[in-house]
């Protein structure tokens, strides 16, 4: 707080007694960035530091009390066989995964640009997938895929692509791949948006001199659209790819990491340590782990494919 | 209770009585029903019979129960002090729990105390307790805890005995803690000599066949492992072209479901999970001997088993698609429910016995009881974290009353944890083919008594037997790892849990 000096001489000035000091005030930046770096401190940092400091922790199982000893779960989560397992099924399902989405959500995306009669309709149509909450979508496939009288399966069965011995969700071979398709299913219209957006913002002149000079479509498509649309696909990679690399809820709901470890991702691996075996220090570190890895692999990719925002 | 309300719920009874023997139509039902001001809602009315469903749920209506004149008093007058109070309960969504969710208005219209109730699945159930008892927050009043779960939160439970006796205001007349099953009391709700919880659900393997198809075949109903495993070979053999199997399992990887089935796999090949002196004994020559029963089962078994727990197990015997099953005795009377396209067909007797010899509970560990029926009982436990504990406390005893039992019974024909129950006039009058049918209730009740058989009472067992254990087993048996050789699985397990015991302090 800060006083104002009255004075004898001069004009007659209002008495103040206290004024805003200045930090406070609409001038200085503090008060409009405070709320947000609140909010970010709250609800993102103190969360994560928390995981931290609970990984620095041995929970003893019987007593229940968290003892301060650094190396315990550490060196335990690099020596435990599933965190590897775990690692290699992670990378599987978002390389894989990423892939196909991006391949069909640029396909989509080059068949619906169009504004032909019924193509908004389709547009609008696509983003359907997106509102169902994804435990709502691995039970629906759940469902799909169940060896008895799942539509999924008894379709496979019945054309002979599938043996009714072989359940896909209970087989080490399929299991990844049908949780594959359910995230396909719901995540590729958001590639779609992401790309039809990019098309739509591509200057048309260089399209029309290419085909002055006789470029097919391919070509076209190869040189003209592809280079331009580079950094709208990393962008959607990148934003994609973190997303697959948390993958949870189709996990959880359709194998919960099954069979076996077959399907058991970083993230399932922590959570069954954290609801079967309430260890959740070590479960921290798992998480903590997950973490790392996302941000060393995100800022390899904005590295190579030379991201900018 | 005035005259009015009297007739209406006598007429209600009558009508439901009625329609249980099978002397009106449920349109006739219904319409009664309609008379007397009850409205079924469309889920309701269906599981009069329309749909299967595990425990065979009768969608009793509040209507139907009837507190007794005397527990109405004290219930008025012991929850005043504590009427807006609103106490909370996290369960599975086992059939009790289900029922008296249903009935919990009663309960609130006596003493104005609210109750919610959260239905969740297990290992939910598992993670909300836990992080409540680590925090000592007191969210939660009463915990559901399976008999899994009881050494790990022996110490955060009030004994209910101890508070019975400590609160005699608050205690409710002709409770009668004697009445409990003894055998659910040791293998549910004691550790040591502690109470902690009371006795609210009990599961427990027995036998069920199909009458039918064993008739088809000639085959006697199975005693013991070896008859049982010819008989599953020999219809899975004859009727695998019908889409009928020998039997059906709960095999899915990964879950406590597997764990169930490969335990009574151990002990009905005389071994156990542990040893006395507290190390794992599932890799021995019995136990390997269990594992590889269990697969040669599999082999007998819809491929669907290995994506199933216990419902998928129900689902399978509901579909007709298996014929002998030894597996929870709750599936019963949904496959008696009207609609049931085995209404009728199947039966229950004891579960199989010999040709092996049981495991010496003193040669296994942490109070492990190795027997030929294994039980997924759970309790009703008072926090000791809760902040409104004689609340709760009042909400536990209404529950676990004799006449709520009963009741509780009649709308989800599972099995009552009290003595004085199966000799109840009502549930008598039930044992008849259909919806919430009681007749299995004598085998269960001799289950109960004779062939009882328990999980070890360890802190760890929570998460080994939903984690460790099953997930092992399951690599095994989806031929994930182990290349279908059960003693490198056992072998594995005994590594990792002997880690963990040895890491616990436990030996």
């Amino acid at each position: 707080m800060t006083e104002t000096t009255i004075t004898s001489t001069g004009p007659q000035q209002p008495r103040k007694l206290w004024t805003m000091p200045r930090w406070l005030t609409s001038e200085h930046p503090f008060p409009w960035v405070f709320p947000t770096t609140a909010t970010l401190i709250v609800f993102g940092l103190y969360p994560i530091l928390y995981a931290v400091w609970l990984s620095l922790h041995r929970r003893h199982p019987v007593t229940r009390e968290n003892q301060f000893n650094p190396e315990w779960n550490w060196s335990r989560v690099f020596a435990d066989e599933r965190v590897w397992d775990a690692i290699a099924v992670t990378y599987m399902y978002t390389s894989v995964a990423i892939v196909i989405q991006l391949a069909l959500g640029l396909a989509i995306a080059l068949l619906l640009d169009s504004e032909r009669r019924g193509f908004g309709l389709m547009r609008a149509l696509m983003t359907l997938p997106l509102v169902v909450p994804p435990a709502v979508t691995g039970m629906m496939f759940l469902l799909m895929y169940n060896n008895s009288f799942g539509v999924i399966s008894r379709s496979l069965q019945h054309i002979g692509l599938m043996g009714t011995d072989t359940p896909l969700l209970a087989t080490g071979s399929t299991a990844l791949w049908a949780i594959m398709v359910a995230d396909t299913w719901q995540w590729t219209p958001f590639m779609v948006l992401i790309m039809l957006a990019g098309l739509r913002a591509l200057p048309k002149d260089p399209f029309e001199a290419a085909a002055i000079d006789g470029a097919n479509a391919w070509q076209a498509f190869t040189r003209l659209t592809l280079p331009m649309l580079s950094k709208i696909i990393a962008i959607a990679v990148l934003i994609r790819g973190i997303d697959l690399f948390r993958v949870y809820d189709y996990v959880k709901v359709m194998t919960d990491g099954g069979p076996g470890t077959a399907t058991e991702t970083l993230t399932a691996y922590a959570g069954k340590i954290y609801f079967g075996s309430a260890n959740f220090p070590y479960a921290s570190a798992v998480a903590i782990l997950t973490l790392v890895l996302v941000i060393i692999t995100a800022n390899i990719f904005i590295k190579v494919f030379k991201v900018r925002f | 209770m005035n005259f009015k309300n009297h007739d209406k719920q006598q007429y209600i009874i009558d009508t439901a009585n009625a329609f249980t023997r099978k002397q009106i139509t449920k349109r006739e039902f219904l319409r009664k029903m309609g008379l007397a001001g009850i409205g079924f809602s469309a889920f309701g009315a269906s599981m009069l019979g329309g749909h299967r469903r595990l425990g065979g749920l009768t969608g009793i209506d509040p209507a139907y129960a009837t507190t007794p004149g005397q527990m109405r008093d004290f219930l008025r007058e012991a929850g005043r002090p504590f009427a807006g109070t609103t106490i909370r309960y996290t369960s599975e969504a086992t059939p009790p729990t289900v029922v008296a969710n249903e009935l919990k208005g009663e309960f609130t219209e006596l003493t104005g105390i609210e109750v919610e109730i959260e239905i969740v699945p297990l290992e939910q159930v598992l993670a909300k307790a836990t992080q409540d008892v680590q925090g000592e927050l007191g969210t939660y009043d009463l915990y559901y805890l399976d008999q899994a779960w009881h050494a790990t939160f022996a110490r955060d439970t009030i004994d209910p005995v101890q508070y019975y006796n400590d609160k005699p205001e608050l205690a409710m007349p002709d409770f009668d803690f004697a009445d409990f099953s003894e055998p659910l009391v040791e293998g549910i709700s004691k550790i040591g000599d502690k109470w902690v919880g009371v006795p609210f659900d009990i599961p427990i393997f027995t036998l069920m066949y199909r009458r039918d198809i064993l008739e088809k075949h000639g085959i006697a109903v199975p005693t013991t492992y070896d008859e049982f495993t010819a008989a599953v070979q020999f219809i899975t053999e004859a009727e695998r072209e019908n889409g009928i199997y020998g039997t059906g399992l709960q095999a899915r990887s990964g879950h406590y479901s597997l764990e169930c089935d490969w335990s009574q796999a151990v002990w009905g090949h005389g071994g156990s999970i542990f040893r006395a002196d507290g190390t794992f004994s599932g890799n021995d020559a019995e136990g390997v001997a269990g594992l590889e029963w269990y697969q040669e089962l599999l082999r007998n078994a819809p491929a669907s088993s290995l994506e199933s727990t216990w419902d998928g197990q129900f689902q399978m015997m509901a579909a007709g698609q298996v014929a002998l099953v030894q597996s929870w005795d709750e599936f019963f009377p949904g496959l008696d429910a009207d609609g049931s396209d085995v209404q009728g067909l199947w039966e229950m007797t004891i579960p199989l016995i010999g040709p092996h010899t049981l495991r010496d509970r003193a040669d296994a560990g942490y109070g492990e009881i190795p027997d030929w029926g294994h039980q997924g009982g759970s309790s009703i436990a008072l926090s000791r974290y809760s902040k409104n504990p004689d609340a709760a406390w009042l909400f536990l005893q209404w529950v676990t009353s004799k006449e709520m039992m009963v009741q509780l019974t009649l709308g989800g024909g599972f099995a009552p944890m009290r003595n004085s129950s199966y000799a109840d006039q009502r549930i008598l009058d039930k044992a008849v083919v259909g919806p919430g049918t009681t007749r299995h209730l004598p085998v269960v009740l001799e289950t109960i008594e004779k062939y009882i058989a328990s999980e070890p009472d360890m802190p760890l067992w929570a998460g080994l037997s939903s984690n460790e254990i099953p997930t092992e087993l399951g690599k095994l048996l989806t031929g994930q790892d182990y290349d279908g050789n059960a003693q490198a699985c056992a072998d594995q397990i005994a590594q990792i849990v002997d880690a963990a015991t040895a890491d616990a302090g436990l030996r």
